[in-house]
């Protein structure tokens, strides 16, 4: 859990038609290429994962996950649903607790996707625990990020205005992170958006939300500045 | 980083939550001598220092082809690196006999990237102790990936391992905007080399013997050139020692450096030590 | 009385002898074989290249034997944005095939991918035809015979074949099964040599096909008249791809029928 507590921030929505994964990507150099190295991986089609933590850990759990709903949607000719699939991530990750010869997953992934039943958001942790979320934050930011995910309506929130709020939320869960560049990354998956496909947000509305996140940023400022005034 | 109880294996996390034997591994790679890449978006270059253990020795390959339009530098323990390039090999036979399409560099990375990481997580098996510089041109272009043991691997437009790699790094950084609109393959060798050579210790210079050059791009297969095919680029740099070790001597390398560009051309088979002779001749008869 | 426990419930040796282990590891005088006989079959897969594309059709039926079992199955396999695959023979390999070639898009355009790379009809062809030779290696084909249509990576038409023993061609006209025999002479008269085909135009190439097909339907015992016609083109940097089910063989005359002579009804 510590090697994730340090890890940049990733957070998931369930929203009332679908579900948005973001990340908070850390950029280290300026030598790296923009708006590759994705972090968000996709889980056959309608299933995405963010994580934290040890990176190449996440994409060992990511690359399980792709065998177990390949060998599901072999046996019983249709798409794994997300329970099941965190069914038996939950007991492939806890297998590595129980070992000498191993080590434990160094990552917090968050599960997300849609199925026959609708939207569904996990949030699993190194030990194996898993639960169902309607929002779910991870990394350095978590409590920044979950203070403000707690304010949402799940009920009435859109898949559209989910990924603004991912977008907000991530910018200021980044003052954890302050002295570091970073890379917005948002993913969403909804049966009327991307016909239950898990995919990268498309570049405009990827700026919307960027800009959308920087008003709100603007205006908090403003506030925090009349205050200091009034004093 | 000093000896602790967390640090006897890869499957042991320390309480502060890093995994010492990946940290440990990663020093290994500094250790190696540099090896730098760059691309352009068209072509991808890797330049690299070669280390010889003893005089007489040989220099220790640095730079290996994967295929025909994919190659990687090294920095590290040698031998792990053959084995993963013998991997990328297999791999990248395979896409051609299967699918008969080139392998594509994020694929191969990504595939070398889950095979380290498994290395991290398992009890009996130590983490590689290398660190590859990935260049290759496929369909969706050129591109260059940093790969380290921890199994991480991440996309560069430049990139630097191995020893005092991060003053080649600062070079990079400062000169990416040229480096990205380069439109000729020398002008891009030129930008590596100089970058390499910002890496080098005192008393050390660009030779012939120790610098490996290699690019890959539209148009022109992944070659490597070592000896004396290196010198048409050595001919091109200004100096072929790191100018801030030597900040007295600037003259003096200039206006040795064609004279020996000119020398060894011709006595193509003369050693190192004549070449320092050389210039050692070159220095009394100017001052 | 024999008190070891590995001598329970055996015969006793003393009364029979101990027991010949040849007998268990005997070689059986019938090797095992796999080498099936295809069951629900589709018949034959059309397909023709003309100036900037491919025309590729199949019928929709499935034969038990000489029964119309089936005449829903989609014989033609859409993979990523630009290959057709038809397929011909025993159907649940069909099905087995579709399966693979879907795993193959997930991994190789959704997992990790950054965008600018697909799967495209050579990729596909030399895929197939792994899998079908290393198969018929194990003696235990998928019985099928495929035709691969879309674009090389030059985008000029790409048509190649592979069948159950894992042989490879490819030609201006390609056909499978019946069509071999019926439909690629007629498919061939449009173009003598191979490298015309870029005379061809797309609507000759839409009528040679029909043609075939309706030509198919009177001859081929195992053939229907509703069939899935797929036109690919390569027009101004894009591909387009008109895929068309349901449609129905037209023109038919069966007036030919009353001059047959010899058997049945008319024997004189």
């Amino acid at each position: 859990m510590k090697a994730v507590e340090n890890g940049s921030t990733s957070i998931g929505i369930k929203a009332k038609d679908g579900v948005v994964l973001a990340v908070e990507k850390i950029v280290n150099s300026k030598l790296l290429v923009p708006g590759k190295n994705k972090r968000i991986q996709t889980i056959d089609r309608h299933i995405g994962v963010a994580y934290s933590g040890l990176l190449p850990d996440g994409r060992h759990f990511v690359n399980r996950g792709r065998d177990e709903a390949s060998t599901y949607s072999n046996m019983y000719k249709e798409p794994v649903s997300i329970p099941h699939l965190m069914d038996r991530l939950g007991l492939y990750v806890q297998n590595y607790t129980c070992y000498n010869s191993v080590r434990p997953f160094g990552v917090v992934s968050i599960v997300g996707g849609v199925d026959a039943n609708g939207p569904h958001l996990y949030m699993i942790e190194p030990s194996g625990t898993y639960w169902g979320y309607t929002g779910a934050a991870t990394g350095k930011g978590r409590q920044t990020a979950k203070s403000e995910l707690e304010k949402l309506n799940f009920e009435e929130l859109t898949v559209r205005e989910a990924v603004k709020h991912a977008a907000r939320i991530i910018r200021q869960a980044h003052e954890d992170n302050k002295d570091k560049d970073y890379e917005l990354e948002i993913t969403w998956c909804s049966l009327e958006e991307t016909g239950g496909q898990h995919q990268f947000v498309p570049e405009d509305l990827l700026q919307e939300a960027i800009k959308f996140a920087q008003e709100e940023d603007d205006e908090d400022d403003e506030d925090e500045e009349d205050t200091e005034m009034a004093t | 980083m000093f000896r602790n109880n967390y640090d006897n294996d890869s499957v042991t996390y320390s309480p502060t939550g890093r995994l010492f034997q990946v940290e440990y591994a990663l020093e290994a790679i500094k250790q190696g001598s540099a090896a730098v890449g760059i691309t352009s978006g068209s072509h991808v270059v890797l330049v690299a220092l070669k280390r010889n253990a003893e005089e007489l020795g040989s220099y220790q390959k640095k730079i290996i082809k994967v295929d025909d339009h994919m190659g990687i530098a090294l920095a590290g323990l040698a031998p792990d690196a053959r084995v993963l390039s013998n991997y990328l090999r297999k791999l990248a036979m395979n896409s051609k006999l299967v699918f008969n399409r080139p392998l594509l560099t994020s694929k191969a990375v990504l595939s070398i990237a889950d095979k380290a990481q498994e290395n991290t997580q398992l009890y009996g098996s130590r983490p590689y102790g290398v660190g590859l510089l990935v260049a290759g041109w496929d369909e969706t272009g050129a591109h260059l990936y940093e790969f380290q043991p921890s199994g991480s691997v991440l996309e560069y437009n430049g990139a630097a391992i191995g020893a005092r790699s991060q003053a080649a790094r600062t070079y990079l950084e400062r000169n990416l905007d040229a480096i990205r609109s380069c439109t000729e393959i020398e002008e891009l060798v030129v930008h590596g080399l100089n970058a390499l050579r910002d890496t080098l210790s005192q008393d050390m210079e660009l030779t012939i013997q120790n610098t490996s050059v290699s690019f890959v791009g539209k148009d022109k297969d992944f070659t490597i050139h070592d000896n004396e095919d290196v010198q048409q680029w050595l001919d091109k740099l200004d100096s072929t020692s790191n100018d801030k070790n030597n900040a007295n001597d600037d003259e003096d390398d200039d206006n040795d450096e064609p004279a020996e560009g000119t020398a060894t051309a011709a006595d193509s088979t003369q050693p190192e030590l004549t070449q320092e002779g050389a210039a050692a001749d070159d220095n009394m008869e100017t001052d | 009385m024999n008190h070891d426990p590995f001598y329970w419930g055996r015969p006793s040796d003393e009364t029979y002898g101990h027991y010949n282990h040849a007998i268990a590891n005997a070689k059986s005088q019938i090797p095992t074989s796999h080498t099936q006989q295809p069951i629900i079959t589709g018949t034959s897969v059309l397909a023709l290249k003309f100036k900037n594309g491919v025309a590729i059709a199949a019928d929709n039926m499935g034969s038990y034997g000489s029964l119309l079992r089936f005449n829903n199955i989609e014989r033609l396999i859409r993979v990523g944005t630009e290959t057709i695959v038809g397929i011909s023979g025993d159907i649940s390999d069909l099905q087995y095939i579709e399966r693979l070639l879907h795993q193959l898009q997930t991994e190789e355009e959704v997992y990790d991918s950054d965008g600018g790379h697909n799967l495209r009809a050579p990729h596909v062809h030399e895929y197939l035809s792994r899998v079908m030779y290393n198969r018929r290696l194990k003696m235990d084909p998928l019985w099928n015979a495929i035709i691969v249509a879309g674009f090389s990576d030059d985008r000029t038409p790409f048509l190649r074949y592979v069948d159950l023993l894992g042989v490879t061609y490819g030609s201006l006209a390609l056909a499978t099964g019946f069509g071999a025999h019926l439909a690629v002479p007629l498919l061939r008269k449009l173009v003598p040599y191979d490298a015309d085909y870029e005379k061809v135009s797309e609507e000759q190439a839409r009528v040679a096909i029909a043609d075939s097909l309706r030509v198919l339907y009177y001859r081929d015992a195992r053939s229907s008249d509703k069939y899935t016609f797929a036109v690919l083109t390569f027009e101004n940097d894009k591909i387009n791809v008109d895929y068309k089910q349901d449609l129905k063989v037209e023109n038919q005359s069966w007036r030919f029928a009353e001059n047959l002579i010899g058997y049945g009804s008319k024997q004189q």
